[in-house]
Formats: C-alpha cells, sequence, structure tokens
C-alpha cells in the first residue's frame, strides 16, 4: 500500500516532468525564451502582465509581448508543479522507506535535480538565452526524468515481485541496453549541439534560410544522421531479443523503443528536406527523451536483482 | 477492452492534444511578433545634411527600413557603444539592401562634416549608414516633436534609444542602444518587418 504510494507519486512526477519537458521545447522553439526578462518573476509580477501599464518602471518593457510572456510563464508555473510533486514524492520516500536505499536515493536525487535545474533556468534567462546554458537546461532534464523513470521500476517492481521472478536477462543484452541509453545521449547531445550552432550562426547572419545556415555548419552535423542509424540497427536487435519475454510491459518497451527510434528518423530527414519546422523540431526533441527514460526502465524490468 | 489498451488510447490523444497546443503556440507566437510592432506615428517632414553634402530629407525614408539614433562625435559615454551596435546590425544585415542607419548629431557646432565622417569611418563599414547634422533647433524638433524622444541640455542630454523606423516611415518600436538583449530584440523585429514585405 505505502509503496503503491510512492509507485503513484513516482508515476506522476515522470509524467509531469515530461510534460514539462514538452513546455520548455514548446519555449525554445517559439523564441519565447526571454518572454519573461527577469526571474522568478515576470516583468515584476506574480502573474505575468496583460497590459504594457502593469510594467514597473525599473523594468525594461522594450521586450514586452503578452503571447511569449504566458509561454515562458508556464513553463516556469509546470517547473514549480514538477517540483511540488517531487517534494511529496521525497517526503513519502523519507517518512516510509528510510532504509530502502533506492527509492529513497531516487527520490532526494532527483529532488536535487529539479531545483538545480530550477536555478539553471534563472541563468538561462540571465544570461540572454545563451545556447550552451539552455542545452544544459535540458539535459539535466533528461537526467531528472531518467531518475523519476528509475524510481517508477524500482517501486513497481517491488511491489509486483512475482511479475519478474523468472526473467532472465543475458549478459550481451543488459551491455547493449547500457550502450543503447549512452548512445542515445550522445546522440541527443549532438542534436542540441547542431540546435545551439544553428542558433550562434542566425545570430550573426540574421538572413541566411533555413536551409543555407544547415550548410554552414561543420560536417559533424552528418554524425548525428549517422549514429541515428545505427541506433535503428541496435534497436532491432533489442526489439527481437525482448520479443519473447512473457511480461507483456517488456515487450511492448521493445517495440516502443524500435518505433520511436524509426520516427525519430523520419522527423529528423523532414527537418532537412522541409527547412526545420518548429513543431516537428519540438516532436523531435521531445520523442528523444522519451526514450531515455523508457530504455531505463527495460534495463532494470529484466535485471532481476530485486528477486531474492 | 483491458486497462492497456485504454491506457494507449489515452497516450494517443494526449500526445494528438499535445501536438494541437504546440502547433497553436507557435501560431500565436508568431502572430505576436507581427502585432508587437504597432505603427506608432509617421515621422514627420525634416531636412538634415549627411556628412558627404547630400542632403537628407524624410522621403529617404521612404521603401527602406531605417534604425536611428542621436549622438555626438565628442560623447565618451553612450556614443560609442550605441555606434558599435549599429555597426554590428550593419555588418550582420550587410546583404540586404533594404536597411539603412542614420546618427544625428546634437552637437553641430563642433561635429562639422569632416569630423562625421571621420567618426562614419570608424563605425560604419557600408554606404547605407548616414551621419547626419543641421541647425539644432531642426534636430531638438525632430527629437521632440518628430520621434518623441527627450533632447534636453543637449549634446549631452540627447536619448541614447534607437528608433526602428518601417518602409512607410512609421515608427515601429524604440529599444535602448546600450542593451545587448534590447539589440538582439531589434535584430529580431528587423527579420519580421523584413519577412512581412
Amino acid at each position: 500500500m505505502k509503496k503503491q504510494l510512492f509507485f503513484q507519486s513516482a508515476v506522476v512526477s515522470t509524467l509531469l516532468s515530461y510534460l514539462l519537458i514538452f513546455v520548455g521545447g514548446l519555449v525554445r522553439v517559439s523564441g519565447s525564451g526571454m518572454g519573461c526578462p527577469d526571474w522568478p518573476q515576470c516583468f515584476g509580477r506574480w502573474i505575468p502582465p496583460t497590459n504594457i501599464d502593469q510594467i514597473p518602471s525599473h523594468i525594461d518593457p522594450t521586450s514586452f509581448n503578452i503571447v511569449l510572456a504566458w509561454i515562458e510563464y508556464s513553463n516556469r508555473s509546470l517547473g514549480v508543479i514538477v517540483g511540488l510533486s517531487i517534494i511529496i514524492l521525497n517526503v513519502i520516500a523519507i517518512y516510509y522507506f528510510r532504509k530502502e536505499l533506492k527509492l529513497l536515493l531516487s527520490a532526494v536525487l532527483s529532488l536535487i535535480l529539479v531545483g538545480a535545474n530550477g536555478g539553471l533556468g534563472a541563468l538561462v534567462v540571465s544570461s540572454v538565452l545563451n545556447p550552451f546554458l539552455v542545452s544544459l537546461h535540458m539535459i539535466l532534464a533528461l537526467i531528472l526524468v531518467s531518475v523519476l523513470s528509475y524510481a517508477c521500476i524500482e517501486s513497481y517492481k517491488s511491489i509486483h515481485p512475482e511479475k519478474f521472478k523468472d526473467i532472465r536477462a543475458n549478459r550481451m543484452l543488459l551491455n547493449c541496453l547500457i550502450i543503447f541509453w549512452i548512445l542515445i545521449f550522445i546522440e541527443i547531445l549532438l542534436g542540441t549541439g547542431i540546435r545551439t550552432n544553428l542558433e550562434l550562426v542566425a545570430i550573426e547572419n540574421p538572413l541566411l534560410s533555413k536551409g543555407e545556415l544547415l550548410n554552414a555548419l561543420d560536417s559533424y552535423k552528418y554524425l548525428h544522421s549517422v549514429l541515428g542509424f545505427s541506433l535503428l540497427f541496435l534497436s532491432i536487435y533489442i526489439y527481437l531479443k525482448l520479443r519473447d519475454y512473457k511480461l507483456y510491459i517488456v515487450r511492448f518497451l521493445g517495440a516502443f523503443t524500435l518505433g520511436m527510434i524509426i520516427v525519430q528518423i523520419f522527423l529528423g530527414e523532414m527537418m532537412i528536406f522541409f527547412e526545420l519546422p518548429q513543431l516537428t523540431r519540438l516532436f523531435h526533441t521531445w520523442g528523444s527523451s522519451w526514450l531515455v527514460g523508457i530504455i531505463i526502465i527495460l534495463y532494470n524490468c529484466i535485471s532481476n536483482e530485486y528477486v531474492k | 477492452m483491458n486497462t492497456l489498451n485504454k491506457k494507449l488510447i489515452i497516450a494517443f490523444f494526449s500526445v494528438f492534444i499535445l501536438g494541437l497546443i504546440g502547433f497553436f503556440t507557435i501560431h500565436q507566437a508568431t502572430q505576436s511578433r507581427i502585432s508587437n510592432l504597432p505603427v506608432i506615428s509617421k515621422v514627420p517632414e525634416f531636412q538634415l545634411d549627411n556628412f558627404d553634402g547630400t542632403s537628407f530629407t524624410e522621403k529617404k525614408l521612404d521603401n527602406k527600413i531605417t534604425v536611428a539614433s542621436f549622438i555626438f562625435t565628442q560623447c565618451d559615454g553612450a556614443c560609442p557603444i550605441i555606434s558599435t551596435n549599429m555597426g554590428i546590425l550593419q555588418k550582420r544585415f550587410s546583404e540586404s539592401d533594404e536597411l539603412q542607419f542614420i546618427s544625428i548629431t546634437t552637437d553641430p557646432d563642433y561635429d562639422s562634416k569632416s569630423v562625421l565622417k571621420d567618426f562614419s569611418d570608424k563605425y560604419s563599414g557600408k554606404d547605407n549608414w548616414f551621419f547626419l547634422r543641421g541647425n539644432i533647433d531642426d534636430v531638438v524638433t525632430l527629437a521632440e516633436d518628430g520621434l518623441f524622444l527627450s533632447a534636453n541640455l543637449l549634446p549631452v542630454g540627447h536619448s541614447t534609444r534607437l528608433v526602428l523606423i518601417d518602409h512607410n516611415r512609421n515608427i515601429r518600436k524604440y529599444y535602448e542602444g546600450t542593451v545587448d538583449a534590447n539589440i538582439l530584440e531589434l535584430q529580431y523585429d528587423i527579420m519580421t518587418i523584413i519577412e512581412q514585405g
């Protein structure tokens, strides 16, 4: 019962964090990052101004745009909600699971991460959207959902140990999943690198079209595509290996991983041919963030060290 | 229907709705950039002289996007920063012939044509930046009544704001010429006006 509570709280925190990554991506692609030039308030108010007259005199109203302000502020507000949900998770963990190190540590670590990322958000704003800080902000969020996904699957396993009792995985498959996770992370870093450099080039050359911007990048942009295609083969292997598992969630997530890789390659190619449509960029980023958490869950599903 | 299938359908609809929200939000953000540049006022008639001796009137603003500033060459505070920032914008948009820059001196007694020429050589890399001088009363009238900028205790009391003027001689927005975030904002707004045609 108590574990059920922890599990549900972890699932809610995880889903909210994914929603937060989506909204954060929306802030980036819609160019709303400076929607509120101050932090944590927005133009000196806890509720963003709806009218330019509401802006206090000490804040420069030049950049005031009500739509961008609300997009940016919804990211911050959801961040607060995620923070609260993780605080609840920690209360449950500290109250009931002080001796269960896996649950306790994952809860505490996620609280540290969400706090740090909130602080980093302030730096992002005060640096006027330094592209490196913006990317770091997303990377911390990816680590956060990894830790939260771990909390979800570990608590689920301890609620239903019987489901995982007979699961045996060979070392090879487990190693493959570890490598897959690392490569996905590198792939995302390469992707954010491309994004960062596109932004830097675009600031210096505002007249270049999106296609010309892509051409202006170094050849490492191909590395992102090449690694993407190699991940396809790795995910096919993982899918085939997981297909024979009795546990439905393992089979499902194996298929999900393969499907998501295919969707990602499709979205990635679409961006090249159609000059980076914003909505495609948003889902390209968001979809890849799901893979990070899903692989953590898969790995912990089939490595059954929990069962005595 | 078992619970997993139910969850899958919920997941499908959630992603679909998020996609719609994303699409709507991006569209709104794009629209808001345009509506955030309202026409403030039309620049009135004026006549000043460029440093090369040619006359510069309000007609030269037609069919160009113009960034305007007030400076004087002996100023060692804001003017060098403003002029450097305008030079950065001039360089970034050097491929475009839609854009032009004007800097009006608030110290015409000292800033002769040759002084302005030297100042131009220092900051401008292209011939689309005009350094203008004229009768001080005309300059004050243009600043206060035409561009709605303060012009007290000249030359030092000139405004440090940049004015964005569109193809139709309409004032669209003001920017603090010494603040980097404002310059970036100005750059994006210039792009918005260019893209609108």
